[in-house]
């Protein structure tokens, strides 16, 4: 790893040392556009050097350059202006607005195109954003950006994988996530970590440095997915990393340092107080009858009965009654936050760089959990002559995670451990020593002494050749692309306390590489019929590759205390490995249009694409879009229009795939995996299915920008329907086949929704700005169809709270409806057949009926304001997601009236409202000296909606007189706060609303309220 | 001239890119190295015997024969009752299980599947010892009458007011995929069919030393106990004499009796199911359920206080307490918790688990006797003087049953003793989970059909009440 370092560092100290000597003189001057305001940040070079500057905010620039020289001015959104440089040491730069390229370019992964010329549905963020928003994995920073994008983290352990649907759910049992494409390539996005189930996930994302990223785009309908047609049914996110710039070298530093705490504090739990005033009150209720006791007599009762129910109470009264805080003992207060990042760019017209060095490092809120990352990254382009064009994109990166035992209810996390230690049991015993005397085990000790680490590599290296044909405008592309990624994972469990305890400790470490590879080979060609018609075309073919390659071992019986590694462990168990790998085959060709200076644009994309996930015979599937927009405010009859600046109407129909299945499933296959009396067996894998194909979306897309009065205001509304057919659908199959399921391309299911960005500059001036945006979007999911059963009979999904069934959004809450505390006997009821029908007092007597909606928000919103004036700004945003329920889990035990919270673990304080005599009207039931089953209901199906202030940022950035007396180019000093505020519309969700896409809360770690201090520096 | 030369050039690498990464529909195959196809999967007798293994591991999983299968009869009744320690089996022992529970069915139908597969395998193609691979089919048999019969037992309807059994599978992915239940007796049928034909085409040229795999008179001391639980008395009879007279097995005596379950393969041992420190149920396992242990595990399955009652101080199956007064038996404590100390003893679960051991054929053999009119005293007495127990005088009913908890206990025979004989579940000792008695013919002395059962099979018809 240091040598690696040495590596980079040399790198960059060379790069960064190429500084330009000539004989020169120095010229001044501002840059306006064509109303006269000035242009900050516009590009000055010498041509043909790699000498450059950037004007400050008034637009005054300063450069050396020699007499006879060329400047060249530039500006994003003007026409680029040459100067040559005579005998004036002034010169100043009117730079006109560009029309064709008046609005920002939109990366679509294998293509960009002016925003203008898009007949699909897409949405950009750029580094600007993205630079503000230190986070572990840049997919973060969507939420609340896109209409129509809903982000679930699953946890809040930094580094770990977060959930993604774009536009609905279009799958019930094939994957949701969207295709991630990563400099023009498809990459892989699986979480490294699936292989053990029971510890933190760990993301590829994670492995990026958003300080790397030039911009995130979001493809949503079927013309701006076309490209990636096979794959794109679920959306695809394209990310770009920063290129280097022509002009002097720049240098820039960013540093954030910060501190973050739940931003949900999470339901409180009974004291022992009130949990011992709970157990007498159960004892009562249980006993009191029959043994003959009054309410006030139970504590004796209980006293008397030690030998049957144990002396826990009795002990605690007798040491004093110390509340034992386990919540406050496992929280990390004010977990720091920290991140560096160097970089250096630039570079003349025959190259370019980018290089950039950068640490992450991130506690989590509790004790013995963080996330550390370093991250490398090379960009380089060369001409290597007029014709050929040479760049290569090189990313390397080493995160590592210490996870925590999460994802489930277990006993030694940290995370679980206010739900379940009783507060009567002291974490720490009398000498101040960990206590290790606990019913369960005590996290003080297992976050000291077990391990859940992963460390993950990852190599991306992407590099192009590009030719320019002797064809005009034919232009030869191939690139070859690697995505290396080695992790390891290594879990120890101490010999002392815990779950290792019984085997005198356990290790298990498992090691994988994934190898991705893709190559690609694509013609351009450009053409230009006439003046006012030009057609782009491109043909490419592609060949996606991965392999994997699975290691791992066990072992317990370990020799001695504080060795960690299967070298100490005295009996080893298992050994395991496997390979798998998978192909993808393409061919795409894609046709744009533009007519009559741009008035009319049409997309036809077409992509055949064969993937050995599915049969011989059905291996290849045909995905196509059309897509047309009218930019009608280019017509005549508005073109001397004040009001309107941009009018474009666009639609799009086309079919995208989705292939996001288990591997090998198409085959009827034994597996060996298995062994019996020490000697290997086999038994049936998968059912098979020689038919097995792709799933299709058929997604039909309108929509409309609208801007006024010059784009002050600016507004995007569209509406999809999106039907998707040969569901990949994992049957259930009856059980005495020996197989739970079977792959089939069966049922139907629809996504339909509205989408509205909308965005005011209230203020656009030299010094002040002031501008105000937003979005919304509705979705509403339908399954269409299911499979059917021998008897003809629909087969539907189902589980104890959800169900699929045709006519009702996927994974549809399905429960018990609860009727309530019986006010005369304090018991709970169930309705029999859902509300209104009659009630029982025996759960499984009651059905389950629809409780009307989904985990899945049918409306979500996002809002962004924008303040700047005289250098210093703020920025806020914040997001709304609504319609929708969650589901609180685990309550059998966090919320029992039982033995569960009063007797062996604890409870939630919610439970205190509960029914003590005839005529009480509670939540909860009378307190039982018993043990529950489990009884979910829809008592703890809960309304989801809520709203976060996701980010506020303060900052400045300091004027150019300062930062020149310095000697720097720019500085800008910022403060961040990130989830500061939390509106929950159900009061009695305690958790943190932003649950995993099932909808269930979970006892992982919860998204972080946190201050971060920035400052960024450029040289 | 040197230009073309360059352009050619370029033209040339182009095209031979472009050709290398062209595909075809068998590049796009996908490697399988951890798999076989089933089809032309077995060529060889010992893919056969792969196939067999694959069977008797599923026997294993801990919902099984692992753990649940025999938890799940002990805290039913008035041996075991669940503490809740870790909320396992409360559901169980207070028999309020529900439909969203597997329980046995998956993977009882599991080894039926694997089972399927060797008796529907043509064995005259197979390479390799051809009589083996006739008894590997008469094991396949065997293991399908037995998993069948499990089934039957936990949701057939004879104790709950019905005819139904379970779907009789014989064939792997044959016609129907979504089978009916079947009736009672033609499970009952095709059951005591399926012991005669494993019985039959087994060899005792291949009787196993290790007791690991079945052998022919495993399926002779199976059929015993199916003749037992339906009162087919002459059966049980003659399958018992037959297991018997093959002089394989003997009774433990009283002083081998607690250290046997730390050995695997025992005298005693007729079948059991393999497990290890490689291959073991972990956490999961009967052990850790059974007891806490010094190092802390789930412990939930705790014996209920009056159960050292029925033992005399002198019967090891009982605390039989040392000179100093500490318990040595089966029964012991942790704590102040009687518990399960001498079955399963690794706490790690390393021990293997007994389906069916010689001194329960005694004893179907001495109930069978006494129906059908013979010396039952005697095999009855074999028991409890092995174990340091007082003979009995006389051979009743009650003593046998008697007889029958204080051997068996905890390895899951008691519910199935109380249904057989007509009775439900009594509520006798505060500790039991149950909020009452559960009588005869009550809906929850058949366990109730998994939901993923009932939802992709609509032929199914659920038990009632569920």
């Amino acid at each position: 790893m240091r040598s690696k370092f040495t590596w980079m560092l040399t790198l960059i100290t060379v790069l960064v040392l190429q500084f330009s000597y000539a004989q020169e003189k120095t010229i001044t001057g501002v840059v306006t556009d064509q109303d006269g305001l000035p242009l900050p940040g516009a590009n000055v070079t010498v041509k043909g050097t790699s000498t450059g500057t950037q004007t400050d905010f008034d637009g005054n620039y300063s450069i050396s350059a020699s007499v006879g020289g060329k400047l060249v001015y530039s500006y994003v959104g003007q026409k680029t202006v040459e100067k040559t440089v005579g005998a004036a040491s002034t010169i100043n730069v009117v730079l006109e607005q560009d029309a064709q390229a008046l609005d920002e370019v939109v990366v679509l992964g294998y293509a960009s195109a002016s925003k203008a010329e898009l007949t699909g549905s897409t949405v950009q963020v750029d580094a600007a954003a993205i630079e503000q928003v230190p986070v572990a994995s840049v997919d973060q920073v969507l939420q609340g950006k896109v209409a129509g994008l809903v982000m679930n983290n699953s946890s809040g352990t930094p580094g770990s994988t977060a959930d993604i649907r774009i536009r609905g759910i279009s799958s019930i049992t094939a994957g949701n996530n969207p295709l991630y494409v990563i400099d023009g390539v498809p990459v892989t996005n699986t979480d490294n970590a699936g292989n053990q189930s029971s510890g933190s996930s760990l993301s590829p994302l994670a492995s990026i440095s958003s300080n790397n990223i030039e911009s995130v785009t979001v493809l949503k309908d079927a013309s701006a997915t076309a490209a990636y047609g096979a794959r794109g049914a679920n959306g695809v996110i394209v990310i770009t990393t920063k290129k280097g710039r022509e002009g002097k070298t720049s240098i820039a530093f960013n540093t954030s340092y910060g501190f973050s705490n739940d931003a949900v504090k999470g339901p409180d739990v009974l004291t022992g107080a009130e949990r011992e005033m709970l157990y007498y009150e159960s004892l009562y209720n249980t006993y009191g009858t029959s043994q003959g006791f009054s309410r006030d007599e139970a504590q004796q009762f209980y006293e008397n009965n030690l030998g049957f129910f144990g002396s826990a109470y009795y002990d605690w009264n007798q040491a004093g009654r110390q509340e034992a805080n386990w919540d406050e003992v496992v929280t990390n207060k004010d977990a720091a936050f920290r991140e560096y990042n160097l970089s250096a760019s630039g570079g003349n017209e025959n190259h370019n760089f980018y290089a950039s060095l950068g640490y992450f490092n991130q506690e989590a809120t509790v004790i013995g959990s963080e996330f550390e990352r370093i991250t490398g990254q090379v960009n380089f382009q060369k001409s290597l002559n007029s014709k050929l064009k040479f760049r290569t994109n090189n990313s390397a990166s080493h995160s590592y995670q210490d996870g925590l035992l999460e994802t489930s209810a277990y006993f030694s996390s940290p995370r679980t451990v206010k739900f379940f230690a009783p507060p009567i049991e002291q974490p720490y015993d009398e000498n101040g020593e960990i206590n290790l005397n606990t019913t369960l085990p005590n996290p003080l000790w297992i976050s000291q002494e077990d391990i859940d680490d992963s460390q993950l590599v990852r190599i991306l290296s992407n590099n192009s050749l590009e030719w320019e044909t002797p064809v005009e405008n034919l232009r030869f592309t191939t690139r070859a692309n690697i995505d290396y990624q080695v992790y390891n994972y290594k879990r120890y469990r101490n010999r002392i306390d815990g779950d290792g305890a019984s085997t005198n400790g356990y290790g298990w470490q498992s090691h994988s590489s994934r190898a991705n590879y893709v190559f690609q080979n694509y013609l351009d060609y450009t053409w230009n019929i006439s003046e006012e018609h030009s057609i782009d075309l491109k043909a490419l073919q592609e060949y996606q590759k991965n392999r994997y390659y699975y290691l791992e071992a066990d072992g317990d019986s370990f020799s001695d205390d504080g060795l960690t590694n299967l070298n100490s462990s005295g009996n080893p168990t298992t050994a395991n490995s496997y390979f798998t790998d998978w192909a993808i085959a393409s061919y795409m060709g894609l046709l744009h249009y533009s007519g009559f200076n741009g008035k009319y644009v049409f997309d036809a994309t077409y992509r055949r694409e064969g993937n050995s996930r599915f049969a011989d015979d059905h291996r290849w599937g045909n995905f196509w879009s059309v897509g047309g927009a009218w930019n009608v405010h280019r017509e005549s009859f508005l073109a001397d229009s004040n009001v309107i600046s941009n009018l474009k109407l666009r639609a799009s129909y086309g079919v995208t795939g989705n292939a996001n299945i288990g591997l090998n499933l198409y085959q009827s296959l034994l597996n060996y995996d298995s062994d019996y009396a020490g000697t290997g067996a086999s038994y049936p894998g998968t059912f098979g299915n020689s038919d097995l194909s792709w799933e299709t979306s058929h997604t039909y897309d309108i929509g409309t920008e609208l801007g006024f009065f010059n784009n002050r205001i600016t507004a995007n509304v569209g509406y999809y329907y999106r039907e998707s057919k040969d569901l990949l659908l994992s049957v259930p199959l009856s059980l005495t086949t020996s197989f739970t399921s079977q792959t089939q391309n069966v049922g139907r299911m629809e996504n339909k929704g509205l989408e509205l960005e909308v965005n005011f500059d209230i203020v656009r001036s030299n010094n002040f700005n002031l501008s105000l945006g937003g979005n919304m979007a509705t979705n509403e999911n339908k399954v269409l169809e299911t499979a059917l059963d021998g008897a003809g009979e629909e087969i539907n999904i189902t589980t104890g709270t959800r169900r699929v069934e045709a006519g009702h959004p996927v994974y549809g809450w399905y429960m018990v409806s609860w009727a309530g505390v019986n006010t005369e006997t304090g018991l709970d009821e169930w309705y029999v057949d859902g509300e209104g029908s009659e009630t029982t007092t025996s759960w499984s007597q009651a059905n389950q009926v629809w409780q009307g909606e989904s985990a899945l928000p049918t409306f979500t919103a996002g809002l962004n304001f924008h303040v700047d004036a005289y250098g210093f700004f703020l920025d806020a945003n914040g997001y709304y997601a609504g319609g929708h329920k969650v589901f609180e889990d685990w309550t059998r035990y966090t919320n029992g009236t039982d033995r569960f919270s009063l007797d062996l673990y604890n409870g939630v304080d919610a439970i205190l409202d509960r029914w003590q005599e005839p005529g009480d009207e509670a939540r909860f039931p009378k307190m039982e000296y018993t043990a529950k089953p489990w009884q979910n209901s829809n008592k703890f199906l809960y309304e989801g909606d809520f709203f976060r202030l996701r980010n506020l940022t303060f900052g400045y950035d300091f004027n150019q007189n300062i930062t020149e007396t310095i000697g720097i180019d720019a500085l800008r000093l910022f403060v961040r706060g990130t989830n500061l505020y939390t509106w929950v519309k159900d009061d009695r969700l305690k958790y943190d609303p932003e649950t995993a896409a099932d909808g269930f809360t979970s006892l992982t770690t919860p998204p972080v309220k946190s201050f971060i201090f920035g400052l960024n520096v450029k040289f | 001239m040197k230009r073309i030369n360059f352009i050619y050039k370029v033209a040339f690498v182009a095209i031979s890119i472009v050709g290398l990464n062209s595909c075809t529909t068998d590049d796009l195959d996908p490697s399988t190295e951890q798999n076989k196809p089933v089809e032309g999967g077995i060529t060889t007798v010992s893919n056969l015997e792969g196939i067999i293994k694959g069977a008797y591991s599923a026997m294993t999983s801990s919902e099984y024969y692992g753990r649940d299968y025999i938890i799940t009869n002990e805290v039913r009744t008035d041996n075991c009752f669940a503490n809740g320690s870790s909320g396992r089996f409360t559901t169980e022992a207070q028999m309020a299980y529900n439909e969203n529970n597997d329980y046995i069915w998956d993977n009882a139908y599991d080894v039926i599947a694997s089972a399927n597969i060797v008796i529907n395998q043509d064995i005259s193609v197979l390479d390799g010892d051809l009589d083996y691979a006739k008894h590997l089919q008469g094991q396949a048999y065997t293991l399908r009458a037995l998993a069948h019969f499990d089934l039957l037992k936990s949701y057939g309807q004879m104790h709950a007011g019905g005819t139904l059994g379970v779907p009789y599978v014989k064939e792997f992915k044959g016609e129907d995929l979504f089978p009916s239940r079947n009736t009672i007796e033609e499970n009952k049928t095709d059951i005591a069919a399926d012991f005669q034909t494993g019985f039959d085409m087994m060899s005792t040229a291949y009787n196993d030393s290790s007791k690991q795999f079945l052998n022919k008179y495993a399926a002779k001391a199976l059929q015993s106990r199916f003749n037992v639980y339906f009162g087919m008395w002459a059966e049980a009879k003659a399958a018992a004499e037959a297991v018997i007279n093959s002089k394989l097995y003997t009774v433990l005596s009283a002083s081998d009796f607690v250290g046997s379950w730390a050995q695997d393969g025992s005298s005693n041992s007729i079948f059991e199911l393999a497990f290890s420190a490689t291959d073991n149920q972990g956490i999961n396992g009967l052990a850790y359920i059974y007891r806490l242990g010094d190092a802390g595990s789930y412990g939930d399955v705790q014996v209920i206080n009056e159960v050292k009652d029925i033992f005399e101080d002198t019967d090891v199956r009982g605390l039989f307490p040392d000179a100093d007064g500490n318990p040595t038996g089966i029964l012991g404590y942790e704590g102040d918790r009687l518990r399960n100390i001498g079955k399963y003893p690794d706490n790690r679960g390393y021990d293997n688990v007994p389906v069916i051991r010689y001194e329960e054929v005694i004893l179907n053999y001495a109930e069978a006797l006494l129906e059908t009119g013979g010396d039952a005293l005697t095999q009855l007495n074999m028991i409890a003087s092995n174990r340091g127990a007082t003979p009995y005088t006389s051979a009743t009913k009650e003593n046998i049953l008697l007889e029958r908890r204080k051997e068996l206990m905890f390895e899951g025979f008691r519910f199935d003793d109380f249904v057989r004989n007509g009775e439900g579940v009594e509520k006798l000792y505060a500790q039991q989970n149950l909020q009452a008695t559960v009588p005869y013919g009550d809906y929850r002395l058949a366990y109730p059909i998994t939901n993923a059962e009932i939802n992709a099979n609509s032929n199914i018809v659920q038990n009632d009440q569920y």
